[in-house]
């Protein structure tokens, strides 16, 4: 809550200060409405148990915010010229392999030792050879580019961009505006307001930061605008790269303070061997040679890259039309408060433009409903889980990087909804009760959009009021259908009917106009839009693992130390008799049930009835539709007293309430398994016997698109 | 996150070990319904847990004895089991043969061939299909030979080891994944390379800086006779090489122990006032001069942890036992020497110059890999060899009996007496025969066998972290906090001493080795009715009207009978085993 106030407070600031300035700004409609913010603030929801635990659990989470990018996929139209480049950047790695080479053996065998001598200086000749390589001097040309300067004492940087001027980058950082104001994926960034974690791993597409230059500048001349920018530089700065920076420095430049950003998060994922390049460059931009050399921002975490590879996210005309429309709605055009539904076929950018459009809307609101209807790439949970959010922070990273407790969460189990989509969608009705309906909301749906998957978007459509529909579709891709109001008009969905004339003229409500929603079309342009990523960190597996890694993540201690593998925890107990236990996704022997249960992931959800067995465990019937409030492992069952044994991340005063847990296709990843340090016993369910090469090993393979002889020419 | 070039990949599969594998095997074909059933339901949980990675195998087996289980039992008709045992054969015949299927169709009959399934299985699938429907007996005689095929083909040979196999051909792993390592691979090596220049730039910095140091020194006379602490530059530059080498280690010690850096050059030795020339050292008892250990001293200190002082150990006995130079040799040698004294005992701290801690790498005693070490050490024979293997003997946790060092030693300096001269400690006894460095291995490695059986402890990989932090440790506070939030409810935080790193996730203390030690006989069945949402009670924001809706079965034209409600209902009171 009072993140709220601070942000509303900040913003209301400004919004004072610099009404008639805001001129870049105005064209988005960003008018602080204040009257409604302070509405919002002033009445909290419904001011139920689980909501207020929620609520409580937040300022932890807080500050760990992202955005994140889009998939880059190498497209194979463009394979002549990457050809030319891969033998372009082979050439370079020999070269610098020989560099390596002769620095060593060169060494020894150096003729000027008087140098040496006179200042020790030339401690070996590669030393300086290094310096003078052709290498450098590209290197110190691209540096130009950025001007940034270290401060070594405390480890950060002090970037100053022009305005205009863009850094696409990969990796991590903790980006605070000195001076001036910056755009992160939507996001406007000014002084005087907090600091922000940005990520841009290789799993996206590459966070771009725009200065924006210095909005107050009115108010003063550009003189003193200058000498501001100045002292600020000089704050930060000792005297000696103090002097190399300040001739950049002008009024309407930004200055920025970059941080290194060291996370229980990112440590974790970084120990990893498989993951240790997750804030590193992707091998497209490795071949490009992409990377710009520059100290200062490489000792913070973050890689410049060149053109092309710095194009950072594409917005075709398109988007951006669409994302104005959206804006205005909020802004004051449209008379009723934008319900945003954002659909569109896989990988077409759905969940960038959603980060995008919350970024957006976060320059103008205290915060945004984000309704999650996608189990596969779900925003701010692992996998298999269906959320209501309110965001109050923007998204600067993928969702990985900003896990938060939801609001509201329904677990379903499995990442995908085919298998029942009856409780699908009445665990979005329960979610959807719970939306106040005061801010913006923002609805995010599946990449499923044919057969029945058209059929439930059309039912969410309908069934959340939705005002505005925005549907991506890749320029590439076979037309697929457009969800216009007239589509709607004749469509059944799954649980839904259009109205028909006869009921129009029955229901004695129904005189009242039937409102419609505005159909917004987004024609994605990006290179590899509607294909899903091949690259390491890009496949739906993988960025499910690293969801659920990160959730466990919040486990560790915030000191640096070792990572703990989850079995080193000292986990809770709770009786078999005082909590229910279900499988989600299949029928499972009641007798047998603790056989799936042990060592397996669970969503810990609260029943409203009370659970009380009679000993041995009490096993649910169906599934029932309940609130989540996180995930547990159970790491073991006690048969001898009755008890199992649960690590999670959820905090007690939430975990008291927690009586059923429920099992789903959602697993741990496997590392977790197999690697368990320290274990001493034989570890479970882990094997290195079993072979693929015997029939029948490996599970059900569907061959799409199986070709007939008969078709074949 | 998956699938790493190993030889043989550790994967997760539903079975806690083989004894449960083998018990649903044997049971699965005890021709006992009673077992039979057992094993069914326990391949139910099974599929709990491999979710859709059920093996197509243990999935056609459970479908077929589920119908030999129903035929047995005696309560179904002819026709109703022949409509179970077409759905079984119908699906095992397509699933079996689809992971041979390629790009264009290949008829079932072909792949089945291939798959040693006779033509008549494959026919009778598609009299389930397209023709009239078999008897009863040929479903019989189908399930049967199926069973039979699954037992040879899979049960039998699955977890028995026969095969080796190379896993990088496996059937699981498509081209996505080839890529991927290729992938893996570049990065690695583009990223190794940039590594070496980087650390190398550094540790030049680092070089140049204390050298500064070392002028400005020698210009004062050495008034004050001690290194300063690092200066701003200095601790920087500490800084970052502390972050690189958190990254990789192994390039940094890789590195570190090229010329230039910790084995010094002619030139380096000159400018810190260091006779290069070897006579003026003790080839038999290494020792490195004290100005250019003080040249070291605080980057070592910045990285001594337990991981790279181990790294830089064995990396230093690999470079030496690849015959170096004498003066790679002596210097390689002299920083063993430096380190093993750095954790030697205390009493034998006084052996040499009394060293203040203040100029020790580390203080605390390490527990290092002695075995390895012991390898490492007579595997790179050289003139200080000896002087090594003795600091090694004499430090050790637990020592070798007196007898075995006496010979190891003796070996030892026979071994290197080729460099020795007269010096060797122990007088060499006439009566041993001459031991190549082999049979002095094979010695060893008796001796160390002797000594695994004494003492349980084997070294701790280089790679895994030391474990003895990672248990977490709950203060009393934090305890009492937990529990105290969670009173009230059933939930407490597990007090018992049970030191749970040691316990794999699935694994409690006093666990039974046991495959039915999972099994309820008594549970309690939860009736939960979802919480129903009316679509009336949607809330509709700002006077929004959202669209007349209707549920279906309200028109009463083309809905189900049932609503989800009633089939939740429905479903409750359905018993399923």
């Amino acid at each position: 809550m009072t993140m709220k106030v601070n942000k509303f407070s900040s913003h209301a600031k400004h919004k004072q200060q610099n009404t008639s300035t805001h001129h870049r700004l105005t064209n988005r409609h960003k008018k602080c409405k204040l009257k409604k913010i302070s509405l919002l603030n002033a009445c909290p929801g419904p001011a139920k148990l689980e909501q207020h635990l929620t609520e409580k659990e937040k300022p932890r989470l807080k500050r760990l915010k992202k955005s994140y990018a889009k998939p880059v996929t190498v497209n194979p139209e463009n394979s002549f010229s990457e050809e030319v480049k891969d033998k372009a950047a082979s050439g370079c790695f020999t070269r610098v392999h020989t560099n390596g080479d002769t620095e060593l053996e060169g060494s020894s065998n150096s003729e000027d030792s008087q140098e040496w001598n006179a200042y020790a200086n030339s401690v070996l000749q590669n030393g300086t050879e290094s310096l003078t390589s052709p290498d450098t001097d590209q290197v110190d040309k691209d540096g130009l580019q950025y001007h940034a300067q270290l401060d070594h004492t405390q480890n950060r940087a002090v970037l100053v961009m022009q305005q205009d001027q863009t850094l696409c980058f990969r990796g991590k950082c903790l980006l605070t505006c000195l001076y001036g104001s910056v755009e992160v994926l939507g996001f406007t960034i000014e002084e005087g307001q907090q600091p922000y974690q940005l990520f841009s791993p290789p799993s996206h597409c590459p966070l771009t930061i725009t200065a924006l230059g210095n909005n107050s500048s009115s108010n003063k001349n550009k003189k003193e605008g200058r000498l501001e920018a100045k002292a600020i530089v000089r704050k930060y700065l000792s005297l000696e790269p103090c002097k190399r920076l300040i001739n950049e420095v002008d009024s309407n430049s930004c200055v920025m303070l970059l941080e290194p950003l060291d996370t229980p998060l990112t440590r974790l994922l970084t120990s990893f061997t498989e993951l240790k390049e997750i804030f590193g460059i992707n091998l497209l931009e490795l071949r490009s040679q992409a990377a710009i050399h520059n100290p200062a921002l490489s000792v913070v975490g973050v890689k410049a890259l060149r053109q092309p590879c710095a194009q950072g996210l594409v917005m075709s005309h398109t988007y951006n039309e669409a994302l104005d429309r959206l804006l205005s709605a909020w802004a004051g055009e449209f008379d009723r408060c934008p319900i945003i539904l954002v659909c569109g076929a896989k990988n077409c950018g759905k969940s960038t433009f959603n980060r995008h459009l919350i970024n957006s809307l976060l320059n103008q609101t205290a915060s945004v409903e984000y309704l999650e209807c996608d189990l596969g790439q779900t925003e701010f949970t692992p996998a298999g889980c269906l959320s209501l959010n309110t965001v109050t922070e923007p998204l600067l990273g993928p969702p990985f990087t900003h896990l938060r407790d939801p609001d509201h969460m329904v677990y379903y189990g499995q990442a995908e909804c085919q298998t029942d989509i009856d409780r699908y969608l009445e665990s979005l009705k329960s979610l959807w009760r719970h939306c106040s309906g005061e801010s913006p909301v923002v609805i995010n749906t599946m990449g499923w959009i044919k057969g029945h998957g058209l059929k439930i978007l059309i039912d969410l459509i309908r069934l959340l009021s939705v005002t505005h529909v925005v549907q991506l579709t890749c320029k590439d891709m076979p037309q697929c259908q457009l969800f216009t109001p007239d589509f709607l008009k004749t469509t059944h969905g799954w649980q839904t009917h259009p109205p028909t004339p006869s009921t129009l003229t029955e229901a004695p409500a129904s005189h009242l106009a039937v409102r419609s929603y505005v159909f917004l079309n987004i024609i994605s342009e990006f290179e590899g839009a509607g294909k899903s990523g091949e690259m390491r960190f890009q496949r739906s597996n993988e960025l499910r693992d690293l969801s659920l890694l990160a959730y466990f993540s919040k486990m560790q201690s915030p000191e640096p130390g070792p990572m703990r593998p989850l079995h080193c925890f000292i986990p809770y107990q709770v009786p078999h008799s005082s909590v229910a236990i279900g499988v989600v996704h299949c029928e499972v022997s009641p007798n047998h049930i603790l056989y799936t249960v042990n060592a397996s992931l669970v969503g810990l959800c609260c029943l409203s009835e009370k659970v009380a067995g009679t000993g041995g465990p009490v096993v649910l019937s169906q599934t029932p539709i309940c609130q989540c409030v996180g995930l547990g492992v159970i790491r073991g069952v006690d048969m001898a007293r009755g008890l199992y044994f649960l690590v999670t991340p959820v905090s007690p005063s939430v975990l008291k309430h927690v009586n059923c847990l429920l099992v789903g296709q959602i697993t741990l990843p496997i590392e977790q398994l197999t690697m368990q340090y320290g274990a001493e016993a034989e570890l479970p369910y882990v094997t290195s016997d079993y072979s693929f090469e015997v029939m029948g090993a490996g599970k059900i393979h569907i061959h799409k698109g199986l070709l007939r002889r008969c078709f074949i020419k | 996150m998956k699938g790493k070039p190993a030889k043989k990949t550790r994967r997760v599969v539903a079975w806690m070990n083989k004894a449960e594998y083998d018990h649903v095997f044997e049971h699965l074909y005890s021709r006992d319904h009673v077992l039979q059933k057992h094993a069914l339901h326990r391949i139910s949980a099974w599929k709990g847990r491999f979710g859709q990675n059920t093996p197509v195998a243990v999935a056609s087996t459970a479908d077929l004895v589920r119908c030999q289980v129903l035929d047995n039992t005696g309560n179904l008709e002819a026709n109703d089991l022949v409509l179970l045992y077409g759905m079984a054969l119908v699906r095992f015949v397509n699933v079996i043969t689809e992971r041979k299927q390629t790009k264009i169709a290949k008829p079932l009959r072909l792949l089945a061939r291939n798959l040693n399934i006779p033509e008549w299985v494959v026919n009778l699938r598609h009299d389930f299909t397209h023709n009239k429907l078999p008897s009863l007996k040929w479903c019989r005689k189908g399930c049967e030979f199926v069973l039979d095929w699954l037992h040879k083909e899979y049960w039998s040979r699955q977890l028995g080891g026969q095969l080796t196999e190379d896993w990088n051909h496996s059937e699981e792993e498509d081209e996505e994944d080839c890529a991927k390592r290729q992938e893996e691979i570049l990065l690695c090596r583009k990223k190794e390379i940039e590594g070496h220049k980087k650390v190398r730039e550094l540790l030049i910095s680092y070089e140049r800086e204390q050298f500064q140091v070392y002028e400005e020194l020698e210009e004062q006379e050495w008034q004050r006779g001690v290194w300063p602490d690092a200066s701003a530059d200095l601790s920087w530059i500490l800084t970052q090489i502390k972050h690189f080498a958190a990254d990789s280690r192994e390039i940094l010690v890789d590195v570190l122990v090229q010329d230039g850096f910790l084995i010094p050059t002619a030139e380096q030795l000159e400018s810190l006032d260091i006779d290069p020339s070897e006579d003026s050292v003790d080839v038999f008892s290494p020792c490195l001069p004290r100005v250019f250990h003080q040249f070291w001293l605080p980057l070592l200190k910045v990285l001594s942890s337990f991981v790279f002082i181990n790294l830089i150990l064995d990396r230093l006995f690999t470079e030496l036992s690849n015959e170096p130079s004498s003066h790679r040799a002596y210097y390689i040698a002299s920083w063993i020497s430096e380190i093993l004294l750095c954790n030697s005992r205390s009493e034998l701290k006084a052996h040499r110059q009394l060293k203040t801690s203040k100029e020790r790498i580390f203080v605390n005693r390490l527990a290092l890999a002695w075995q390895t070490l012991i390898s490492a050490c007579v595997n790179a024979p050289c003139p200080a060899t000896p002087f090594l293997l003795q600091q090694i003997l004499s430090d050790m946790d637990k020592p070798l009996p007196p007898d075995t060092q006496q010979n190891l030693l003796q070996l030892c300096s026979i071994y290197t007496q080729g460099y020795h001269g007269n010096s060797s400690p122990e007088p060499s006894d006439p009566a041993q025969p001459v031991y190549t460095l082999q049979s002095l291995q094979e010695r060893l490695k008796a001796s160390q066998n002797r000594d695994a059986h004494s003492s349980n402890h084997t070294p701790a990989s280089l790679q895994a972290p030391p474990t003895e932090e990672l248990q977490e440790k709950l203060s009393p506070e934090v305890l009492q906090e937990r529990n105290s939030a969670l009173r009230g409810s059933a939930w407490s935080v597990c007090t018992d001493k049970v030191p749970w790193k040691q316990y794999p996730l699935g694994k409690v203390p006093g666990q039974s080795e046991d495959t039915s030690c999972f099994m309820v006989e008594s549970y309690f069945t939860l009736n939960v009715f979802d919480q129903q949402v009316e679509l009336d009670q949607l809330p509709r924001h700002h006077g929004n009207r959202s669209v007349p809706l209707q549920s279906r079965g309200a028109t009463g034209s083309d809905g189900p009978l049932w609503t989800h409600n009633d089939l939740s209902k429905l479903k409750a009171g359905l018993k399923l085993f």
